[in-house]
């Protein structure tokens, strides 16, 4: 038989309308079903009530969200600033900051220093947490660990001022050689290589933390990657380290300081880097503090809480790859680039987030100068966007690179969102004034590092944070001989300045050197000064005492108390 | 019975005739799928969406889609567009007074100086009495009791200074700035004086003329700015350019993926049905071996072999320009290819095991037939109705495909939009400027549908052994 052909009914599709709406409707009542059953299973289980709310009063602790965990925290090998944060609760060097970033005694009750050779004078109150006393021989062991090249601490160049640091990092020493002594379990004598007028601002940094050898021998190479692996001589101890989801501070009670500590423990419930998940953490009343981005002030201004600002005193700017084989080698192309730069719009229009100054040099408004503020004293070089000297630029680096069309330059960058945001601006930029393509590379830290040391870049956005306070921990950026100038900038002229301000205890003639090194970065734009970061957070009230600082740990919790609110 | 009771017929061509014309597979086929409403719909839709992304473009909405206006961020569709115009150069100077003499805390008043607008807010206020400086505040409701004053804004350093000017990201909508003074260690007065305003666009002549094409522009006139008709994203781009090249994005490699990856499927299923033993046996462990790849592992290889990076003359970037993608794309439609085949591969092969016994297959090849027309002839023929709904389901779960490794930032490199990636851009804003999220979901949404009723419609149509079933 032949097949009879049928046509479907149009019936046939009205009735699938409804058959459509009847399965939607179903698909949202199992789904509903769904969502309310997990939400029981969830509270029957305990999940998400192990953390405790962000401000406990009866056992006196809060708890708080970190950024990203500690990669681990032996002092001699830590670098990023979360490990600094830790250690800055749980351990104590040779001094600390005060709650004005002022400098207080810690181990060392008192010190001499003078040119070249410094005496430390340790209390014989201050004990590690397994009872063993805190002496001088810590300190020594522990810078000898940072400079052994064996140890392989990227802050190595940290301890440098120390005599014969470098020679025996670069292998050319034995460890002891190292200019620190102890003359007896309390005393400390140390010897520099060359005069250094900030010494004692480098030593509450954590490479220059104590550490006991009988334990760190005892740990077999372990040291620092476990709770259980450290001993701890700070205000705090970490009683709980989950690996990837929490971090709980204890406090201390063989802390010689113990007095001032008024908080039971501190619990970083949460280990999150997402700024919308934080944000929710805090509007539930989870965790005590969370940074603001652009996208979340206006909820934080919509629902009324506090709004607070810090300065974390880094400094943002588009590094140029100073390597030969680079387009942006030549001077000309990179002043074009400078020329159409505009750090207003930029903070203004593009970060919109309060609290960034627009970049104007490699110096930060925070820095001391002489007697003032460094940049009151000397002021940065007048920047202004200028097309049409931008276009000149171009004009005569094309000549000079024997190019017909501007050159296609590689953006690196990190791989966040407001990264391409940022990048994407810049990109606009560049093609629109001076038609210039620019290709993103987003790349996560790691690799951007590694590229940034192999060259495979030609403009990188980057940042940079103080190590200590003074000028020179952004001064010696650029010099030929730092590790972390990474586009490989060579300028006799800086390079001899830096040396200027390094050895030199006058500061009128150090401020000058460094006067002359903001007008040299801006001259040859080496690098182009995007801003000042300022951040913005949200904080609970109840907690007071907490201290956000630029230079070391940040936030500092140390002193935090908690205050009940007035019931009415 | 005599030789009168026979007598001969008439061939009574009627009972022969058939009532319908004869249909051959694919006429049956296509008339059926028009009866389908549903899919006939479905396929108008693709139709207008193939249309926005490849035609209007050039005929009806020729903005670029990279072109940045910082001044207007964020915009949704509805916003008002009168703008007043400002005079190119526009600056102020600080104000400094005398230090006041009195007793009050908070400024006594505190005014907008000028029009405010989204450009700049300038705010003016008397000295307060032992003031060592002031903090300007500004928040977007009123501030009471229980709501603090918001984001501070700035800091003036002496307290003879009174005078701000904001120009932080300033939209069209109220604000309550606050001014509060401060002692010698930067702690506040107790009270602090508030004023209400409300910031109206503006744009600077040179602007204006640019925008207008008028021959001349007032400061203090009023224009209509350009309306953008799905408002603008965080950095001022056109919506609808950015949707139409975001389909353009999307439907290629919705496309393009698909038809090559059944081009190889079909290949690799034909070859391994036809000939069996040990080609199958080697070609099917090899499809399961593809099978075992994870795709998004292999999508992160591929995206770091293609999107160059540092040397950017390498032949790989000439290659992509020859072709004119980008290494995103790119390497999205290679890794799909490579591994979205072996389902099709195992399809088509069960298919043509089935019809190489088939009797007219036998017969062919008595009559002498070669295999390579047996399997273009015979096999990959009558496999073109399972492979057709292949494809049409295919290209819906690509366009996911797409839109999920955008979205998770592994798809394409930036300012290419694309649906998932404006998606990723529009979700961090959701609760202040949904349209940003809501139009890029939408087109996903839409078009996903679209395909899959489409692809409904057609295995109805083609499936044969649906058709007594209706």
């Amino acid at each position: 038989m032949v097949d009879t052909v049928q046509a479907p009914k149009s019936s046939v599709s009205t009735s699938s309308v409804w058959q459509l709406v009847k399965y939607i409707f179903l698909a949202f009542t199992l789904m509903l079903l769904l969502l309310t059953c997990l939400h029981f299973v969830t509270l029957g289980l305990g999940i998400g009530t192990e953390s405790n709310a962000a401000v406990d009063f009866e056992s006196n602790s809060i708890t708080l969200n970190l950024g990203s965990e500690p990669p681990q925290l032996n002092s001699t090998r830590s670098t990023d600033m979360v490990s600094g944060q830790i250690l800055g609760h749980v351990m104590e060097g040779l001094i600390r900051y005060g709650p004005n970033n002022e400098i207080l005694p810690g181990i060392a009750t008192s010190w001499d220093i003078s040119e070249l050779t410094g005496t430390f004078y340790l209390r014989e109150d201050a004990y590690w947490s397994n009872g063993t006393p805190v002496t001088a021989h810590d300190f020594v062991f522990a810078w000898q660990t940072a400079v052994d090249p064996e140890t392989k601490s990227q802050y190595a160049f940290i301890l440098y001022p120390l005599k014969n640091a470098e020679a025996i990092k670069s292998e050319i020493m034995a460890v002891e050689e190292l200019g620190a002594t102890a003359l007896n379990d309390y005393t400390l004598q140390v010897e520099l290589e060359q005069p250094t007028p900030y010494f004692i601002k480098l030593l509450a940094f954590f490479t220059y933390l104590p550490i006991n050898r009988e334990f760190y021998e005892s740990t077999e190479g372990r040291y620092g990657t476990n709770a259980e692996d450290l001993i701890y001589n700070g205000p705090f101890v970490i009683s709980k380290w989950q690996h990837g989801s929490r971090l709980r501070l204890e406090k201390n009670h063989t802390y010689w300081n113990k007095d001032e500590t008024r908080l039971d423990a501190i619990d970083f419930g949460y280990i999150l880097s997402d700024p919308t998940a934080t944000i929710n953490l805090f509007a539930t009343e989870k965790i005590v503090m969370a940074g603001l981005q652009a996208e979340n002030i206006e909820r934080a201004l919509a629902n009324g809480w506090p709004i607070k600002e810090h300065v974390d005193g880094s400094v943002f700017y588009l590094g140029f790859n100073h390597r030969e084989e680079r387009p942006t080698s030549n001077r000309n192309l990179r002043k074009a680039i400078q020329m159409v730069c505009d750090q207003e719009e930029l903070v203004f229009k593009v970060l919109k987030t309060p609290g960034n100054r627009p970049g104007e040099s490699i110096f930060p408004v925070w820095l001391k100068g002489v007697e003032g503020f460094f940049r009151d004293e000397y002021p940065a070089p007048k920047h202004e966007r200028n097309i049409e000297l931008a276009k000149q630029y171009l004009n005569n680096a094309l000549n000079e690179l024997g190019l017909s069309e501007p050159p296609r330059l590689m953006f690196l960058t990190g791989d966040s969102e407001f990264s391409t945001k940022h990048a994407e601006y810049y990109q606009n930029l560049l093609k629109q004034n001076l038609g210039i393509e620019v290709r993103i590379d987003q790349q996560i830290f790691q690799q951007r590092l590694e590229k940034m040391t192999s060259g495979d870049y030609d403009i990188v956005a980057a940042g940079w944070g103080p190590d200590y306070d003074d000028v020179l921990t952004f001064g010696d950026l650029f010099t030929s001989w730092n590790a972390n100038n990474r586009g490989l900038f060579k300028n006799d002229e800086l390079d001899q300045n830096v040396q200027i301000a390094q050895q030199s205890s006058d500061p009128r003639t150090r401020m000058e050197a460094m006067d002359r090194v903001q007008h040299i970065l801006y001259e040859e734009a080496a690098i182009i000064v995007e801003y000042e970061r300022g951040s913005s957070y949200v904080a609970d009230d109840r907690v007071q005492g907490v201290t956000r600082r630029a230079v070391g740990t940040d936030p500092d919790f140390t002193r935090a108390y908690l205050v009940k609110p007035e019931t009415e | 019975m005599t030789e009168l009771s026979f007598k001969p017929t008439t061939v009574d061509s009627d009972i022969e005739q058939t009532s319908r014309p004869s249909l051959s597979y694919w006429q049956d086929a296509f008339v059926r799928l028009v009866a389908n409403k549903r899919a006939i719909a479905s396929l108008v839709v693709i139709v207008l969406l193939l249309i926005f992304a490849f035609i209007a473009p050039h005929v009806f909405w020729t903005i670029k889609h990279d072109v940045q206006n910082l001044d207007r961020t964020s915009e949704p569709p509805w916003i008002n567009r009168k703008a007043m115009v400002l005079p190119d150069q526009d600056d102020w100077q600080d104000v400094h007074v005398a230090a006041a003499n009195g007793e009050h805390q908070a400024p006594t008043a505190l005014e907008v100086v000028g029009e405010p607008t989204t450009s700049r807010v300038r705010l003016k206020w008397d000295p307060v009495p032992n003031a060592f400086g002031y903090r300007i505040y500004r928040n977007i409701i009123e501030p009471t009791e229980d709501i603090p004053l918001g984001l501070s804004m700035g800091v003036n350093e002496t307290g003879t200074h009174v005078s701000f000017e904001d120009r932080l990201a300033i939209r069209q909508k109220p604000y309550w700035y606050s001014v509060v003074a401060l002692n010698e260690d930067g702690t506040e007065f107790e009270a602090a004086k508030t004023i209400y305003v409300r910031p109206q666009l503006a744009i600077t002549v040179s602007e204006a003329l640019e925008l207008t094409k008028a021959e001349n522009v007032q400061p203090g006139d009023t224009v209509s700015l350009f309306w953008h008709p799905l408002g603008t994203d965080y950095l001022g781009r056109d919506m609808l350019a950015r949707l139409m090249k975001g389909a353009q994005v999307s439907l290629t490699i919705g496309i393009v993926a698909p038809l090559l990856f059944i081009v190889l499927g079909i290949i690799i299923g034909s070859v391994s049905g036809y000939f069996g033993g040990v080609v199958d046996a080697g070609l099917m462990r090899f499809t399961d071996f593809v099978i075992a790849l994870p795709f998004l592992l292999f999508m992160i290889l591929f995206k770091l072999l293609f999107v160059p990076s540092g040397d950017t003359e390498n032949w790989m970037s000439k290659f992509q320009e020859f072709l004119g993608i980008e290494g995103g794309m790119l390497a999205m439609v290679v890794a799909l290819v490579l591994l979205s085949w072996p389902g099709i591969a195992r399809l088509v092969r069960g298919e043509v095991l089935k019809i190489r016994e088939q009797g007219y297959v036998d017969a062919s090849r008595l009559l002498g037939a070669p295999n390579s027309w047996l399997i273009g002839r015979h096999m990959i023929p009558n496999t073109m109705g399972v492979v057709l709904v292949s494809f049409t389901f295919a290209v819906p779960a690509t366009i996911f495909t797409e839109a999920f490794l955008s979205f998770i930032g592994m798809g394409v490199v930036p300012p290419t939009p694309s649906w998932g990636s404006m998606c990723n851009d529009g979700i961090r804003t959701m609760e202040m400027y949904p349209h940003e999220l809501l139009f890029p979901a939408l087109f996903i949404s839409i078009t996903v549908l679209a395909f899959n009723l489409l692809g409904d419609g057609l295995r109805d149509a083609l499936d044969a052994r649906m058709r007594s079933r209706e």
